[in-house]
């Protein structure tokens, strides 16, 4: 969280974040590039290169994509959430030294510009065999590049979160590219059948990871409170409840996070302004709710970040009787004081 | 997370439970199965029992071949080592081995094993040359 743009706001995790992927990346690429001397010495630099480089990058996507269930699975996983914007742009510079590499190899040779080789020299687009694979990657890197270069909270807050994020989850659709670009590529002219291995193991990954947490989701929303009166619904007991956590409740269209401070129960939006992170999930640091995946920070009573930032949420009226917590699900307007509910001890 | 990107996902993953699996199986499938390596020679005719003579170097063997009556020759070429000539033709020469006027037995390749039916002459002291047809020169003498 910070008032002015940096191009990258350092911090110790940061940097140890970033020297561990860096480390990774090293020691993944040396090791691949040993190995393939040892095993198979005729093999020229480029092609190295493009196929240490390509390896690499299919394996920082599958780690990407598999933070984001894994940490709604487990919380041990969210200082992983943290900085994954660092290791997105780190695959796509991955994925970029594969495809420049790539296109300079195998078209920048002919008397055709390259990227209209990379369209032109093969049109099989009928045939799965013969499938002119390489497009498929070269989308695939386009849709990085635009989220790299889009990654910075600069283009976050001036695209409006919706437009960013409608835009960051086009990675879905790159995964899918990346997916093809490799069956349809490698695949088709490699006879072992790691590579297929790898990308099945992969995929099957990915796919459960995001369907159990998708679920434990859906499970959360479905969540209704049997017992209402005046607008308010009975939602759990105080000592539910930890001190200076919050527990979240889904009673209409979005989820509310009741938090217990300082012997005082709040109730707030769940969603965070920044990137729609579970405030619910967060904790309360000098006194601010603290979101658990960039650290963007609320006051309880009124749902505003501390001064100078200027980010607001959604309150609502919460009251305790006879020790049974109840919650009115309808908003006030964001940064709306409320005076929290005193929890009387029995 | 919002709600509604929460179902987006969840939708997105259920259709890639789908997509990703026909998508990695139909690649899978239509993987070409390459033809086995075949050496590129027709089919040798089946070695003839009786082995009359055999000369054997690190690089080849060549056996003289009979059947039990001695009425059918072969002689079978047997490459241990790849021969240095992309291409050779077998001559059955006088003594003198001049391939000019000799007569051709068959050509061989770099790799492989040859059978070639000799006229039934063949007896007593035989002379082949092996000579490399494109740059013109003797490989062997080979003087049974």
């Amino acid at each position: 969280m910070g008032v002015s743009y940096q191009a990258v706001g350092w911090n110790r995790q940061k940097k140890i974040y970033d020297w561990l992927i860096f480390a990774f990346c090293a020691l993944y690429l040396s090791t691949f590039v040993g190995l393939t001397v040892v095993f198979n010495a005729d093999y020229t630099f480029e092609t190295v290169l493009i196929r240490s480089t390509s390896t690499l990058a299919v394996l920082l996507l599958h780690i990407i994509l598999s933070i984001g269930p894994l940490s709604r699975i487990n919380r041990k996983f969210l200082p992983l959430l943290y900085n994954r914007r660092h290791l997105g742009v780190t695959m796509f510079f991955v994925a970029a030294i594969h495809g420049t590499f790539g296109i300079l190899q195998f078209h920048s040779l002919g008397n055709v510009n390259p990227f209209v080789s990379l369209f032109t020299s093969n049109t099989n687009y009928g045939s799965l065999t013969d499938f002119p694979f390489q497009a498929l990657g070269f989308f695939a890197l386009l849709i990085f590049f635009l989220m790299a270069i889009t990654s910075h909270d600069f283009w976050l807050h001036n695209l409006s979160p919706r437009v960013w994020k409608t835009l960051h989850m086009f990675v879905y659709v790159a995964y899918f590219l990346v997916v093809m670009h490799v069956m349809l590529g490698v695949i088709q002219y490699e006879t072992n059948p790691v590579f297929v291995l790898i990308m099945v193991i992969g995929s099957f990954t990915l796919i459960c990871l995001h369907m159990i947490a998708g679920f434990k989701e859906v499970k959360k929303d479905k969540v209704i409170s049997m017992m209402t009166e005046n607008g308010f619904s009975k939602v759990c007991v105080v000592d539910d409840i930890e001190e200076n956590r919050a527990k979240i409740f889904c009673l209409d269209k979005e989820r509310i996070a009741v938090f217990k401070v300082d012997g005082k129960l709040f109730a707030i939006s769940n969603v965070c302004k920044h990137q729609n992170g579970p405030l619910g999930e967060g904790k309360v640091i000098d006194g601010c709710i603290t979101c658990p995946w960039h650290g963007y920070q609320y006051l309880p009573r009124n749902g505003q970040s501390p001064p100078p930032f200027k980010e607001k949420v959604c309150t609502y009226d919460v009251k305790v009787i006879d020790d049974q917590v109840w919650l009115n699900p309808n908003p006030y307007p964001e940064g709306t004081e409320r005076a929290g509910a005193p929890i009387i001890a029995p | 997370m919002i709600r509604p990107l929460r179902r987006i996902h969840l939708r997105t993953w259920s259709l890639f439970a789908v997509l990703l699996p026909v998508g990695i199986i139909s690649a899978w499938l239509s993987v070409p199965s390459l033809p086995a390596y075949k050496l590129f020679q027709p089919v040798q005719a089946e070695p003839l029992p009786v082995v009359v003579r055999t000369i054997k170097t690190e690089d080849h063997i060549i056996n003289l071949r009979s059947d039990a009556s001695h009425h059918s020759y072969q002689l079978e070429w047997i490459n241990i080592t790849a021969l240095s000539a992309p291409s050779a033709l077998i001559y059955r020469t006088k003594n003198n081995g001049d391939v000019e006027n000799a007569e051709i037995i068959g050509r061989i390749d770099p790799r492989g094993l040859y059978r070639f039916s000799l006229k039934n002459d063949t007896t007593g002291n035989s002379h082949f040359v092996v000579y490399d047809i494109i740059h013109h020169r003797v490989i062997e003498k080979i003087n049974f």
